[in-house]
């Protein structure tokens, strides 16, 4: 509690003299925020044109062909020669983003997918661990195995180690067919979503906890059994303080997708690297793989900040955070 | 030199953005005055006290300390010859009280670890609290803990001593222990500026007192001309209704 | 006294190939415990201070040390080790690693202290200066050693999450444990093992990440304020 909270006084500001001065990191914060929102814009409308252009067999320009052309970019160079590393770097960001993107759609269905299947899974976890006996043991052994070892090193095993697993799905109808992804890309659903949802139940379960546990008596004194506490009065608020640690799992999936790569999954990293050993460009591909990835975490972040100030209970603060 | 008055506050103005929260704040402090400033919340008495060890810093007027402007003294130095007690004690958390008292003569006077520790416990001994020397704050009561804090400020000798509310974070049953402590300063001599709600403490031990309203003195007089006498109807409303409320804990 | 040897030979012979190359293994360990304790130093070594400019620092410093760390921790471990190696150069591959494990930990790092620092009472910084310490002094004796105790939980999390992303090592074929691993399943008439050779590993690497976890409790513990509530 500071000084002045005591008595409302105005006196409550008068640590000013060494706290820096937060009058002035309003508007500049807001600046910054407002050019963000532009450079998400700019840069998701050109996603989805180009997603767009691919989908429909080429709408604007051919499949995998850049809006502008290289040879222009680089002309750019020509005519104004002081920026003709600039130029002649950008061109050949133009020539492979087309492809990139392309790329970066598996990345983020990968991704979505992957977490999505999880939550569930991760519900049942942190319920069990906050409630349940045996099935909080085995909760438990099941968190502590997947958070305990390297997400490569599941991959590997779902993928080098267990060859019946790419095997059964190989073996569904229609799979590496069109648009349905090959074996390799539903081996690592697999692993993204068991690791995912261990990780996941682990921030439900800390949200969990945070609820008063007045509240789950004050469920059960309504009438409510205790799953229905639980269901209707814990998971509301839980969830919530989730939100957080949530988006902090979302991150890390969109960046460790990129660990597909390494069982044959043609996702963002994957491209980026074989298109690097064709050029060995290896720096410029690797940034701009890097920007993408970049892309994809700054725009979840914010994404999730905007659904957490949306479902924000007015007057409770966020308990939990992370 | 020593004829000047040791405090001199002269036309002070504190602004917070557009909100002006000392509009001219004007008066002297002798060596061992006990000035007491009292008020509604709001009326700057605690920005006033902060403006004295620039902890916040002030845009009119000015504030000598022995005859020196406080603005141009280094902060430093000014800060080791004025003491200051806080509201909710600020004691530091990770170190022993003992170590509390200790830090000030150490890092800043460059006293050896010796010299510190025997000083600290004779600070700790004055306060009544030599038992707990090695007790961390949050192993100490209230009324303990700001009783360490009054050691720790007196541990660097200062010259003066600010007083932040000192026992509103208090139990009333632990207020009677720092009011004490605080009665035999007076007594010795120190000169406090004391912001506070303790009724007792001003008619006992204050050489002033000070009714601050919206960044302005409304009246400013010993205690008895204030407690009896007072000029404006408000700073009789003020003090009866501060007497009802906290003049009575012993 | 059982016979080691016939106690192997109860086991499959992939699990005899596993056993077998202990040896090789182990020396893939320490290179694993090696990288992660360099990473772990290069990162707080730069996230401490990192950590004091965002807090302290003036409105430039600390929004630079705010947008490389979004860059650092936005960006996928294997794509900045990738960079460091192929793209910059850096080299050996251990070199490599450490300088992206490191500098992506600093990033992590400066967030644990970041919190830390904030969550220290304003009031101990006010009574700090009001003793006369300067800002640096206060930060030094009076901020910090309650912000680094409080950062304990925050970095054990971090010291786990780099031991397990030093296996990303094997993106430039830096020899730690995992690259060794998948070292003896790809030799000729082993592929079979793939399974044995990495859940073996998986329980080593297992076994380290409870080790620390343990051992870092026990600390946070020890270092623990008397009295206080902990965190």
């Amino acid at each position: 509690m500071s000084a002045g909270e005591a008595d409302g006084d105005a006196d409550a500001d008068a640590g000013g003299g060494v706290a820096p001065d937060a009058r002035t990191a309003g508007p500049r914060r807001s600046r910054a925020g407002t050019l963000k929102y532009v450079a998400g814009a700019v840069l998701w409308g050109w996603v989805l044109l180009r997603w767009g252009n691919d989908w429909l067999g080429g709408v604007f320009v051919p499949r995998g062909q850049a809006f502008v052309p290289p040879a222009t970019v680089a002309g750019l160079g020509d005519a104004i020669p002081v920026l003709a590393g600039v130029a002649n770097g950008l061109a050949f960001a133009v020539h492979y983003l087309p492809n990139l993107m392309n790329a970066m759609w598996l990345t983020v269905v990968l991704t979505v997918v992957s977490i999505t299947l999880g939550f569930p899974l991760a519900v049942a976890l942190a319920a069990a661990r906050s409630y349940g006996h045996y099935t909080g043991w085995a909760a438990l052994g099941f968190v502590e195995l997947f958070r305990g070892t390297p997400l490569l090193a599941q991959l590997f095993v779902l993928y080098y180690g267990l060859p019946w697993l790419p095997a059964f799905f190989r073996n569904l109808p229609f799979v590496g067919e069109g648009i349905v992804p090959a074996q390799a890309v539903w081996v690592a659903v697999v692993g993204f979503t068991l690791n995912s949802a261990a990780y996941q139940g682990e921030y439900i379960r800390g949200a969990i906890d945070s609820v008063d546990p007045g509240q789950l008596e004050a469920g059960r004194a309504v009438g409510l059994s205790k799953l229905g506490s639980v269901r209707y009065v814990v998971l509301p608020q839980a969830l919530r303080y989730a939100i957080p640690g949530w988006t902090n799992e979302l991150v890390y999936l969109i960046k460790y997708s990129s660990l597909a790569a390494f069982i044959t999954v043609p996702e963002l990293l994957y491209r980026a690297q074989a298109f690097a050993s064709e050029t060995y460009r290896y720096t410029e591909l690797f940034v701009l793989a890097g920007v993408l990835y970049l892309g994809l975490v700054v725009t979840a972040s914010s994404l999730m900040g905007y659904v957490e100030g949306r479902v924000a209970i007015p007057g409770l603060g966020n308990a939990e955070g992370r | 030199m020593s004829d000047d008055p040791l405090v001199r506050v002269d036309d002070l103005h504190k602004r917070y953005g557009d909100e002006e929260v000392l509009k001219g704040i004007s008066f002297e402090m002798d060596r061992q005055d006990v000035q007491v400033l009292v008020g509604p919340s709001g009326s700057g008495k605690s920005t006033l006290l902060r403006c004295v060890n620039r902890l916040t810093e002030f845009q009119g007027g000015e504030i000598t300390l022995d005859g020196t402007p406080v603005t141009e003294m280094d902060v430093d130095d000014l800060r080791r010859q004025v003491g200051m007690v806080f509201q909710d004690f600020n004691l530091f958390a990770h170190l022993t009280a003992k170590e509390n008292i200790m830090l000030g003569p150490r890092r800043v006077l460059g006293k050896t670890e010796e010299e510190a520790a025997e000083r600290a416990l004779d600070e700790l001994d004055r306060v009544g609290l030599a038992a707990q020397a090695d007790s961390y704050p949050a192993e100490l009561s209230g009324g303990q803990k700001q009783r360490v804090g009054i050691a720790r400020a007196l541990a660097m000798d200062p010259k003066l001593m600010l007083f932040d509310e000192p026992t509103s974070a208090l139990d009333p049953e632990l207020i009677g222990e720092v009011v004490e402590v605080m009665e035999d300063l007076a007594e010795g001599g120190m000169t406090m500026l004391v912001v506070t709600h303790e009724m007792g403490f001003a008619r006992a031990a204050a050489t002033d007192i000070m009714f601050l309203d919206q960044g302005r003195i409304v009246e400013h007089g010993p205690p008895e001309r204030l407690f009896e006498n007072p000029e404006h109807e408000r700073t009789a409303q003020f003090l009866e209704r501060l007497t009802r409320l906290h003049g009575e804990t012993r | 006294m059982a016979d080691p040897v016939l106690a192997l030979g109860a086991l499959s012979a992939d699990w005899r190939y596993v056993f077998g190359n202990v040896d090789y293994l182990l020396g893939g360990l320490w290179v694993t415990v090696g990288l992660t304790v360099a990473s772990l130093l290069v990162g707080f070594v730069a996230g401490l201070p990192a950590a004091v400019v965002e807090v302290y620092g003036g409105r430039y410093s600390s929004a630079l040390v705010r947008n490389v760390g979004v860059v650092l921790r936005g960006t996928p471990i294997v794509v900045i080790i990738m960079l460091a190696y192929f793209a910059f150069g850096i080299s050996p591959a251990f070199l490599a690693a450490t300088a992206a494990l490191g500098f992506r930990s600093g990033a992590y790092q400066t967030q644990i202290f970041r919190g830390a620092i904030e969550s220290v009472d304003g009031g101990q910084m006010e009574a700090a200066r009001a003793v006369g310490l300067s800002k640096t002094q206060a930060v030094r004796h009076v901020v910090l050693p309650q912000a680094l105790r409080r950062s304990v939980p925050g970095f054990q999390n971090e010291v786990t999450i780099v031991l397990k992303d030093t296996s990303i090592a094997f993106a430039i074929g830096l020899a730690e444990l995992f690259t060794k691993s998948a070292d003896l399943y790809q030799s000729i008439g082993h592929t079979t093992a793939t399974f044995e050779l990495i859940v073996f590993i998986s329980a080593i690497y297992f076994a380290l990440t409870f080790v620390t976890n343990r051992s870092l409790e026990a600390l946070n513990d020890a270092v623990a304020i008397p009295g206080g509530k902990g965190r």
